[in-house]
C-alpha cells in the first residue's frame, strides 16, 4: 500500500493543478482521506476544452440533433472524447435559442442579400417567394455543418428553373402567339381570294361540280359496301377468335386435368379426387357453353393441390441430433421453432450432479499424494516454445462432427443482437400463435378461391366479346402467384 | 495437455483462486441462443486427463462465471434470463443454487468478484446497467446505469477497493468509483462495441480494452486520451482479453478468428504465441493465479483446452 500513495502524489506535480471535476477527489483508504486528500487517479483531471465544448454546442444547435433523445447526445459526445464537465457545460449552454441566434443572424442576412442577386427572375411576382426559401435556407446553412449544403443548392436550382420557365411561357404568350395569329389571318385573306377568282368562270365549273358529286356519290356508296365487308369479316373473326379462346381454355383445362391427376396419384387425397372426378364427368357435359361449373371445378382443384403439398415438405425435415450450426439456429430461431436438444425445465434439476467426490477439501490434498510425480504436470515448466499446428493427428478423442461449417466465413456478430432475442423469446413463449396463423390460412384460401372464379368468370367474359389474349395471361399469372403465396403458408405451419 | 469436451458451447473458463487444479466452465446450449445452460466444476489431474467434478444444470444458457475470493466453494455464474446464480459445492444438488438474483431485466453478460474486500461483486448486463452485490443481501447494492448500450464486461481494480472498469456496445470504457454517484472516467476506447476489458495486475492505472474492431488498446488511465499500445493482430473481433498475474506486460486474448493470442505490449513486435487449437469462435480464456503460466480456454467447439504457455495445447 505504500507505493500507492507516491503514485498520486507524483501525479500532483506533473498533472494540471487544476482540478475541475465535480465531485470532491477522495484518497482510496479511509484513514489517508481524512489524513491526507490524495486525488484519486481514476478521477479526470483534465481542464475543459473550450474548443471541444464549441463543437459540442453547434451540434446540439443543430435541429435535427434536437429531436433525438438526450441519451443519445450525450453517448455521441462521450464517443468523440469529451469529458463529463465538458458536456455539462455544452448541454448548460444550448438551451437559450435567442442569444446564439440574434449572433448568427447580422451575419446571415449579408449572405442573403448577395445570392439574391443571382437568380435575376424575369418576373417581380415570383421573386420573393423565390427568395423567401432561398433566405431560410442560407440563414440556416450558417448554423449548420456543410453536409445540409447541396439539399438547399437544389432547392434553390428548382425555384430557378420554375422561374425560367415562367418566364419564357409569358414571353411566347406575349410575343409569338400574336406573331402566329396575324400569319394564319393573312392565309386565309389570301384562300379567299383565289376563291373569288374561280367564282368568275361558273358554267365549266358547275358542272364539273355536278360531276364531281355523282362520283363522291359513288365513292360513297362504295364505300359503304366496303365497310360493311369489312364489318362482316370481322365479326366473322370474332367468331373465330371466340372459337379459338375456347378451345384454348379447354386446352388447359386438359393440361391441368393431367397434372393433378399426377399429383393425386402420388398422394392419397381422396377428397381431392372425389371432386375432380365429378367436375369432370360435369365438365365434358357442359363443354361447349364453357361457364360455371368448369370454373367451379377449376377452384376447388387448385384449392385441393395447396392443401396436399405441405405435407412432403414437413416430412423432408430429418433433425440432427448433435450440433447445427450457429446460423442454422438462428434461422430456426427467427422463424419461430424451438431447437429440438432442449430439455423442458421441470425434469432438469435432476441433472445436476456431483462425482465421487463429493467433499470439496479432500481434492487439494489428494493430489500432492501422488508419489509418482513430485510436482503435477501442469507444474513442469517446458522450455521450448513448439510450433503450433504441427501436430493434426491428436484431434481424435474429441474430434466435432462440425463438418458443414465452411472455413472461409462471412463475420458473425459476436451475439445475437439484443432485438433477435425478444422476438424468439416471445415466439418461444406463445404458442397460440401458430393455431392462429392456422385460421388465418384456412380464410385466405377461401377467400382466394372465390377470387379464383371472379377471374374466370371475367376471363370468359372477355373472350366472348373478342376481347385480346394478354388479359387472360395476365390475370393467370396473378392468380399462380396467389397459389405460391399459399403454398409458403402451408410450408411455415410446419 | 487435456481436453475436455463439453456438450453445450463453451462460455466462460475461470480458475479456482484457492485450487490449482480446480476451474469451472459456463457453457450454453445452442451457442447461447436459447436453450439450457451447464456449469461445470472440472479438475486437473496429474495423470492427464480432466475429470469433472461435478456440473449444475440451469433453464437458460450461462454466459460468465466467477469464484468467490472469500469462500473456496462459492460461485456465481451470469444467467442469460437476466439472473444471477449463486452455487455452493459444499452441499448438495439438492440445495443449490444458493441464490437466484433477478433484477437484470436482459442478459447478464459478465460477473466479478471483488479481489480486495472479497465480499462483493459486480455483475454486467445487456440491460445497460452494472450492479453491485454482496453474498449475504438478496438484493442489489446499488446500479450504475450509464452506459446507452449492453455492458458487456466489468472488472474491479486489483489495487483498489472501490474502483471497477466497465466495457460497452456504446464504445466506451466508463471508471467508477462506487463512494462516487457517477462515473469518474470516459474512455472513448474504440470506434467500435468494446467487448471486454481488464485491469493490468502490477499497474493500477492500467487498463486493456478488446474490440469489435479486432484490435487489443492499452490504456493509461492518466493519459486517456491516446492508447499506450495498439495491438493488432487478431482477424475478427477479439472477444476476451486478461492480463497475465505473473507479468506485467503480457496480455492474453481469445477472439472470434478461433485462436487465443498471447501479448507482450511493451515490445514492438507484441503477438508472443498465437495457439489455434479451437475450430470455432473461441470465447473464454484464463491465466491461473495460482501456477504460473498455466491457461485455460474454451469455446464455441464444446472443448475446454488446459496447458502451459509455450506448449502445444493438442499435444498429448
Amino acid at each position: 500500500m505504500a507505493s500507492q500513495s507516491n503514485i498520486p502524489s507524483a501525479n500532483l506535480t506533473t498533472e494540471n493543478p487544476q482540478l475541475s471535476e465535480t465531485t470532491p477527489a477522495t484518497g482510496e483508504d479511509v484513514l489517508d482521506a481524512k489524513a491526507s486528500p490524495t486525488p484519486s487517479v481514476f478521477v479526470n483531471t483534465e481542464p475543459m476544452r473550450e474548443d471541444q465544448v464549441q463543437n459540442a454546442v453547434k451540434f446540439l444547435s443543430h435541429p435535427k440533433v434536437r429531436g433525438s433523445p438526450v441519451i443519445y447526445r450525450r453517448s455521441f459526445l462521450e464517443r468523440k472524447g469529451l469529458t463529463k464537465e465538458e458536456i455539462d457545460e455544452a448541454f448548460r449552454r444550448v438551451p437559450d435559442p435567442p442569444p446564439t441566434a440574434t449572433s448568427a443572424q447580422p451575419a446571415n442576412t449579408n449572405q442573403v442579400a448577395s445570392t439574391n442577386a443571382l437568380p435575376q427572375a424575369p418576373t417581380k411576382v415570383l421573386q420573393p417567394p423565390a427568395a423567401a426559401p432561398g433566405a431560410d435556407a442560407i440563414s440556416t446553412m450558417g448554423t449548420l455543418a456543410q453536409s445540409r449544403f447541396h439539399w438547399y443548392h437544389a432547392l434553390l436550382a428548382v425555384g430557378v428553373l420554375a422561374v425560367s420557365g415562367a418566364g419564357t411561357a409569358l414571353l411566347f404568350k406575349n410575343a409569338i402567339v400574336p406573331r402566329l395569329k396575324s400569319w394564319i389571318r393573312k392565309v386565309v385573306l389570301e384562300e379567299d381570294e383565289l376563291a373569288k377568282k374561280l367564282n368568275s368562270k361558273p358554267s365549266l365549273a358547275e358542272e364539273t361540280a355536278a360531276a364531281a358529286k355523282a362520283a363522291a356519290a359513288a365513292a360513297a356508296d362504295v364505300a359503304k359496301a366496303s365497310q360493311e365487308m369489312v364489318n362482316s369479316k370481322n365479326e366473322e373473326k370474332m367468331y373465330f377468335m371466340e372459337f379459338t379462346n375456347m378451345l384454348d381454355a379447354q386446352q388447359r383445362e386438359m393440361r391441368s386435368l393431367s397434372n393433378s391427376i399426377r399429383k393425386l396419384e402420388g398422394q392419397s387425397n381422396g377428397l381431392g379426387r372425389n371432386s375432380f372426378v365429378e367436375q369432370e364427368d360435369y365438365r365434358s357435359a357442359a363443354y361447349s357453353s364453357s361457364k360455371q361449373p368448369v370454373t367451379n371445378g377449376k377452384a376447388d382443384f387448385d384449392v385441393g393441390s395447396v392443401r396436399s403439398s405441405p405435407s412432403p415438405a414437413s416430412a423432408e425435415q430429418p433433425l440432427p441430433p448433435h450440433s447445427k450450426s450457429y446460423m442454422e439456429i438462428m434461422a430456426m430461431v427467427q422463424r419461430g421453432e424451438r431447437p429440438p436438444n432442449i430439455k423442458p425445465w421441470e425434469t432438469a434439476p435432476a441433472q445436476t450432479m456431483y462425482g465421487s467426490d463429493v467433499k470439496a477439501q479432500d481434492n487439494g490434498v489428494t493430489y500432492e499424494m501422488n508419489g509418482d510425480n513430485p510436482a503435477p504436470w501442469w507444474q513442469r515448466k517446458n522450455v521450448n516454445i513448439t510450433e503450433i499446428g504441427q501436430d493434426e493427428t491428436k484431434t481424435a478423442p474429441y474430434s466435432i462432427p462440425a463438418n458443414d461449417r465452411p472455413l472461409q466465413r462471412t463475420w458473425v456478430p459476436p451475439l445475437p443482437p439484443p432485438v433477435a432475442m425478444p422476438e424468439a423469446a416471445a415466439a418461444i413463449r406463445q404458442p397460440k400463435s401458430t393455431i392462429q396463423r392456422d385460421r388465418l390460412t384456412d380464410d385466405q384460401l377461401l377467400a382466394r378461391a372465390s377470387e379464383g372464379t371472379d377471374e374466370l368468370q371475367r376471363i370468359t367474359k372477355i373472350s366472348e366479346s373478342g376481347g385480346a389474349l394478354e388479359m387472360n395471361d395476365a390475370s393467370s399469372g396473378q392468380y399462380s402467384s396467389e397459389i405460391q403465396e399459399e403454398k409458403e403458408n402451408g410450408y411455415e405451419e410446419h | 495437455m487435456p481436453v475436455f469436451k463439453t456438450p453445450f458451447n463453451g462460455y466462460a473458463v475461470k480458475f479456482s483462486p484457492f485450487y490449482e487444479s480446480r476451474l469451472a466452465v459456463a457453457t450454453s446450449q445452442n451457442f447461447g441462443i436459447l436453450g439450457n445452460g451447464r456449469l461445470h466444476i472440472l479438475n486437473l489431474n496429474p495423470s492427464g486427463p480432466i475429470s469433472e467434478f461435478g456440473f449444475f444444470e440451469t433453464s437458460d444458457g450461462i454466459y460468465d462465471l466467477t469464484w468467490s475470493e472469500d469462500n473456496d466453494n462459492i460461485v456465481i455464474a451470469a444467467i442469460a434470463d437476466g439472473s444471477v446464480k449463486i452455487y455452493d459445492l459444499s452441499l448438495p444438488p439438492t440445495q443449490n443454487p444458493i441464490r437466484s438474483l433477478h433484477e437484470h431485466s436482459r442478459e447478464v453478460h459478465s460477473a466479478d468478484y471483488n479481489p480486495v474486500r472479497r465480499d462483493s461483486f459486480l455483475t454486467s448486463s445487456w440491460d445497460d446497467t452494472v450492479k453491485l452485490w454482496t453474498i449475504d443481501r438478496p438484493t442489489s447494492v446499488r446500479t450504475f446505469k450509464e452506459h446507452t448500450y449492453c455492458v458487456y464486461s466489468a472488472a474491479w481494480n486489483p489495487r483498489h477497493a472501490d474502483v471497477f472498469a466497465s466495457a460497452s456496445g456504446d464504445c466506451t470504457l466508463r471508471i467508477w468509483d462506487v463512494r462516487e454517484p457517477a462515473s469518474t472516467m470516459i474512455i472513448p476506447a474504440h470506434e467500435f462495441e468494446i467487448l471486454s476489458c481488464d485491469w493490468n495486475k502490477y499497474d493500477e492505472s492500467c487498463i486493456v480494452s478488446a474490440s469489435v474492431d479486432k484490435s487489443i488498446r492499452v490504456w493509461d488511465v492518466r493519459n486517456f486520451r491516446i492508447p499506450v499500445a495498439v495491438l493488432n493482430g487478431h482477424g475478427y473481433a477479439v472477444r476476451k482479453v486478461k492480463c497475465s498475474p505473473h507479468r506485467q506486460n503480457m496480455i492474453v486474448s481469445c477472439s472470434y478468428d478461433m485462436t487465443v493470442c498471447m501479448w507482450d505490449y511493451m515490445v514492438e513486435d507484441s503477438l508472443v504465441t498465437r495457439y489455434d487449437h479451437h475450430t470455432e469462435f473461441a470465447v473464454g480464456v484464463d491465466m491461473s493465479v495460482l501456477v504460473e503460466g498455466l491457461m485455460a480456454s474454451t469455446g464455441w467447439d464444446e472443448l475446454v483446452y488446459v496447458w502451459q504457455h509455450g506448449m502445444d495445447p493438442r499435444a498429448p
